[in-house]
């Protein structure tokens, strides 16, 4: 039973990455913005936040400089794909491909080096429960993402600014024909995804793996961005489908270590396997997939 | 020279070339050219992991050559066509010796080695050979047999286990000598692997090394690992750790039970004279604890004096041929036999090996 509780207690803590980095995408696509650059963002984020969490600033000061590394990023593109409506697939392959550059330039004298993570916060009581403990201690990012993550989906769903958020995907000229300013908004939703990858990328090199090696995120950027394809633009889908993948992917690694007979590369591609499966059968729903679908995903808007 | 293309002024330039070609080493050495050694890794350079080892490896011929050799080390060429592309330049630029340090490389460092017979190309891990082309490999399994030794006696839950970069016969054989190194000690130790399937992705490493620490294995074999991932996560954890290449035991100062690594300098220093002196021959060279390539370094002290006498026995027995890691009787997972009685693995069974011994529990994927 032990691989269990260690597929329980390490699950949310594996799916902090992707969840961080999805709901910024998510907001930026619901604005009608496909930013392709998540991979980078992350990068760049992961390594100043290391380089400072290194240097002795502590995870607080960490955290916010990779979120301000990654919205300057985001801002880049947003310049680049808003304000002189370049193609925004290409404009983010730049980003993605820019940032995965800088975090190596920079990371270059830091190579190899470790420091320390965060301590764990335990829920009392909870915490002692047989298998499921694990579940209740986390570390304090774990908490305040799952708090994002609530507060995030109250915002897109009741609030009058997830409303406009999402007006101005669905029709930007009719949001604009309303007063809405709608680039200023679309700046400011993928300037919010930059910041949450910029975060994402400093959970995942300064508390969930605290180690700077060049290229450390290896691709959760992207697989980040497919969750919220695969989410239908839904918040609580986001969250299922990244505390999903961390499951099956802590889960193939624990079945090997008790020596199930299963194929590792089979083991290794089922979280992705998964994921499609379960997150292609709820989105099958092709009404609903009508109605969550963002309309004006990735066209320029033009004043 | 270039005013005469013409059937006769071709013919006429071509033999020149040919007689330059046959004199060329003569000539660059008469000429006091620096050697220019050329180093292209798959992975970023660090202070450690596999890349360092093989770029320490040149630092004694930085030394010992001074202006007479340029190295130049290109780090992070991802296989395929970009370290075609690299590898072609370097020799176009002028070096002559080139070291090409991934498998991936190997099509594209052959190519170059045909088209220029007057460089002289070493590729890791390989198995094709040229006049001027030669694969190399370290015998890890001579080594890894001795931490088995040591993990046996420090292990007290009796469970050992690997996180694994890929399931070639490389780690294969790393994995399984370690088994088998352990078994010397104590019969009845199991060990575990986890196969990450990727060369780099430390996260991934890590959760592969705590789903291993929840199983009980209380010493973990971090193989093929370029970063100090799992490293880090068993000083965390207090289990014993040890690994490949080069020393982490800064990463690791309470749990390191010591490095296998590889001294690449005394081959690097013999292929580089040779190729000075015109005497490089394309051969496999497969190397190991004999030719001081291989050996433990940062043993930890935590390892009881009878069993550190035993492991340095052992170590002189490989080391004179005596001992033979992979020699019969060695029962295959399943219990059936691999190696009979008797009998020993040849060096072309070992680099094709593709099972675990007896007392690997994790099955080997197909």
């Amino acid at each position: 039973m032990s691989g269990l509780a260690f597929i329980i207690a390490g699950m949310l803590a594996a799916a902090t990455p992707f969840l961080l980095a999805a709901l910024g995408e998510l907001v930026a696509e619901r604005s009608g913005v496909l930013n392709l650059g998540i991979e980078g963002m992350m990068a760049f984020g992961a390594v100043v936040a290391f380089i400072i969490v290194h240097q002795g600033g502590g995870h607080a000061a960490g955290f916010l400089a990779a979120g301000v590394a990654g919205m300057a990023l985001a801002l880049v593109f947003a310049w680049l794909a808003l304000s002189l409506r370049a193609n925004q697939v290409a404009a983010g392959l730049a980003i993605a491909i820019l940032g995965e550059g800088l975090s190596a330039l920079f990371g270059k004298t830091y190579e190899s080096t470790t420091v320390t993570g965060l301590p764990k916060i335990a829920v009392p009581g909870l915490a002692d429960l047989p298998v499921a403990g694990g579940l209740f201690q986390q570390d304090p990012i774990v908490w305040l993402t799952l708090l994002a993550t609530l507060g995030l989906w109250y915002a897109l769903r009741f609030t009058k600014l997830g409303l406009v958020i999402r007006a101005v995907g669905e029709n930007p000229g009719a949001a604009r024909a309303i007063g809405y300013p709608v680039l200023a908004i679309r700046y400011g939703a993928v300037a919010f995804g930059g910041l949450m990858a910029g975060f994402a990328g400093a959970y995942a090199s300064t508390v969930y793996t605290p180690l700077w090696a060049e290229g450390m995120i290896a691709g959760r950027g992207w697989i980040a961005l497919a969750l919220v394809v695969f989410a239908t633009w839904m918040t609580g889908r986001v969250f299922f489908g990244a505390v999903l993948f961390g499951a099956v992917s802590l889960g193939g690694l624990a079945a090997q270590a008790s020596g199930v007979s299963l194929n590792s590369q089979f083991l290794a591609s089922l979280p992705y396997i998964v994921t499609i499966i379960v997150l292609g059968i709820i989105s099958s729903n092709k009404r609903l997939l009508k109605i969550n679908g963002v309309a004006s995903l990735g066209e320029p808007f033009g004043p | 020279m270039t005013s005469d293309l013409n059937r006769r002024g071709f013919l006429k330039s071509t033999a020149a070339t040919g007689l330059a070609a046959a004199l060329a080493p003569a000539i660059a050495h008469a000429a006091d050219e620096p050697l220019g050694i050329v180093l292209v890794l798959p992975s970023p350079l660090g202070d450690v992991g596999w890349g360092h080892a093989l770029s320490a490896g040149l630092d004694p011929i930085k030394a010992a050559l001074g202006d007479k050799a340029k190295i130049t080390v290109l780090e992070n060429i991802p296989e395929g066509p970009d370290a075609d592309r690299i590898m072609t330049k370097a020799v176009a630029d002028g070096n002559k010796f080139l070291i090409a340090g991934s498998f991936g490389y190997q099509n594209g460092a052959l190519q170059v080695a045909k088209r220029n017979p007057d460089v002289s190309v070493l590729h890791a891990s390989g198995f094709m050979t040229a006049p001027n082309f030669s694969p190399f490999a370290a015998r890890y399994y001579q080594a890894t047999y001795l931490m088995g030794m040591a993990a046996a006696a420090v292990s007290k839950s009796g469970k050992l286990g690997s996180v694994s970069a890929f399931p070639i016969p490389e780690l294969i054989t790393s994995v399984n000598a370690f088994a088998l190194g352990a078994q010397a000690i104590n019969p009845k130790v199991e060990v575990s692997v986890v196969w990450v399937n990727s060369w780099f992705d430390p996260a991934k490493e890590q959760e592969a090394a705590k789903a291993l620490l929840a199983q009980g294995c209380d010493v973990i074999f971090s193989n093929a690992q370029d970063s100090p991932s799992v490293v880090s996560v068993c000083e965390e954890a207090g289990a014993y750790v040890w690994n490949l290449n080069s020393s982490m035991q800064k990463y690791a100062p309470k749990k390191y039970l010591g490095c296998v690594a590889t001294d690449w300098s005394p081959f690097f220093s013999q292929q580089i004279n040779d190729h000075i002196a015109g005497t490089f021959k394309g051969t496999v060279a497969f190397l190991g604890v004999a030719d001081k390539v291989v050996k433990v370094v940062d043993w930890s002290k935590d390892i009881p004096a009878d069993v550190m006498t035993k492991i340095t026995e052992a170590e002189g027995k490989i080391a004179d041929g005596s001992l033979s890691v992979f020699a019969g009787p060695i029962a295959k997972q399943d219990g059936s036999e691999g190696v009979a009685a008797g009998a020993s693995m040849d060096d072309a069974a070992i680099v094709a090996m593709d099972w675990h011994v007896k007392g690997v529990t994790t099955p080997l994927p197909k």
